[in-house]
């Protein structure tokens, strides 16, 4: 297993939601990060691509042509003994269905998904209409269980995410609502 | 031309210990009823993640070397993850099994997959290989360490694929873990 070494952060400089989502993952063992990026999730990303400072040791991150392309890495991974995260717009869950129903779901590699929600307010880009008002309801109807992002309480959000997952039996989703 | 049946008989003894992702349908089943063995991640679903899923493998375990075994269709549905795998080089050999049929459905023409091993050199693959025969396909030597893809031209089955995997998912996964962290 991968060991992973967090630096903290230097005193007297506050970490960015965006620095705590990615440290309260890795505090928590995990080891990979993979997806496709969304500008809501634009601090993430940068901290992923060590835009800011290196990203930790024992941290992996590898951008993915497609959504359902990163939960097949992420699979892979998690059947190997790895633990990694997906992220995604809420527009890539499309694409992922076949592999969250066919794969994910049915062998029990229940990877952690974090997943951004354009539309959510019914106020955005007409191409983030439809999934975005469907969001919750298409997670719902395939068990994905879904908490949203608190970008006061980084490492509550991740806890309470991960509670959801009930050690391994259900795939987790971390909901951002907001640019981080 | 040999047939695709010979030719996973053929790569599972050429690379004997290694950890193996077959592509769903018929591929996943001959794999099963020819070399059922732990290191076998079967996938039963998910078209065209084998090759990704081989990569999250190998990127965990940079130790094992990984066979993907792919078919045509599944090659042809996902592409755009050669320049993907090929950026981070990992010991794996990607065997793209070309009978020229989605024969698990019914034998239906797939799109013509043109050259995947251009395909895979252009998207940055150390090596690939193009074979039509069983004395082609063993003398082909990828070197270790580095990523290759083998594309066979082979006939098809004409025949039913074996029985189906008769492990759960979970039992494939739980075995599949266990040699891996070895």
């Amino acid at each position: 297993m991968t060991v992973t070494q967090i630096e903290p952060a230097p005193a007297g400089q506050l970490e960015t939601p965006a620095q705590q989502l990615v440290r309260a993952f890795a505090e928590r063992g995990f080891t990979h990060f993979t997806g496709v990026p969304c500008s809501l999730l634009k601090g993430v990303f940068n901290v992923l691509e060590g835009k800011q400072a290196p990203l930790a040791d024992g941290l992996t991150y590898l951008p993915a042509p497609r959504e359902d392309s990163a939960l097949g890495v992420a699979s892979g991974l998690a059947a190997a003994g790895a633990r990694p995260v997906v992220l995604m717009q809420n527009s890539g869950l499309g694409y992922s269905l076949n592999v969250l129903t066919s794969l994910n779901l049915i062998y029990d590699l229940h990877v952690p998904l974090i997943v951004s929600w354009r539309g959510h307010d019914g106020n955005d880009a007409v191409e983030h209409d439809v999934i975005g008002r469907e969001l919750t309801n298409l997670l719902d109807v395939f068990d994905l269980k879904h908490t949203v992002f608190d970008p006061e309480k980084p490492y509550a959000s991740v806890d309470r995410c991960l509670a959801k997952a009930e050690d391994g039996r259900f795939t987790p989703v971390l909901i951002v609502k907001e640019g981080i | 031309m040999f047939g695709i049946q010979d030719a996973i008989r053929e790569v599972t003894e050429k690379f004997p210990t290694s950890l193996y992702v077959s592509t769903c349908g018929f591929i996943t089943r001959d794999l099963y009823n020819t070399a059922d063995r732990p290191q076998n991640l079967y996938l039963v679903g998910s078209m065209g993640m084998a090759a990704p899923v081989g990569l999250g493998v190998a990127l965990a375990r940079p130790d094992k070397h990984v066979v993907v075994l792919d078919g045509d269709g599944s090659f042809a549905m996902n592409l755009s993850v050669l320049p993907l795998i090929a950026e981070h080089a990992p010991d794996l050999v990607h065997v793209v099994l070309d009978n020229g049929l989605h024969e698990s459905t019914g034998g239906q023409r797939p799109v013509r997959i043109g050259d995947p091993a251009a395909l895979a050199l252009a998207a940055g693959y150390s090596a690939a290989f193009s074979v039509d025969s069983a004395e082609g396909l063993a003398a082909v030597r990828p070197e270790r360490g580095v990523t290759s893809l083998v594309h066979v031209k082979c006939a098809p089955r004409g025949a039913h694929a074996g029985r189906r995997v008769q492990w759960t998912p979970q039992q494939v996964v739980e075995r599949f873990r266990a040699e891996a962290v070895a």
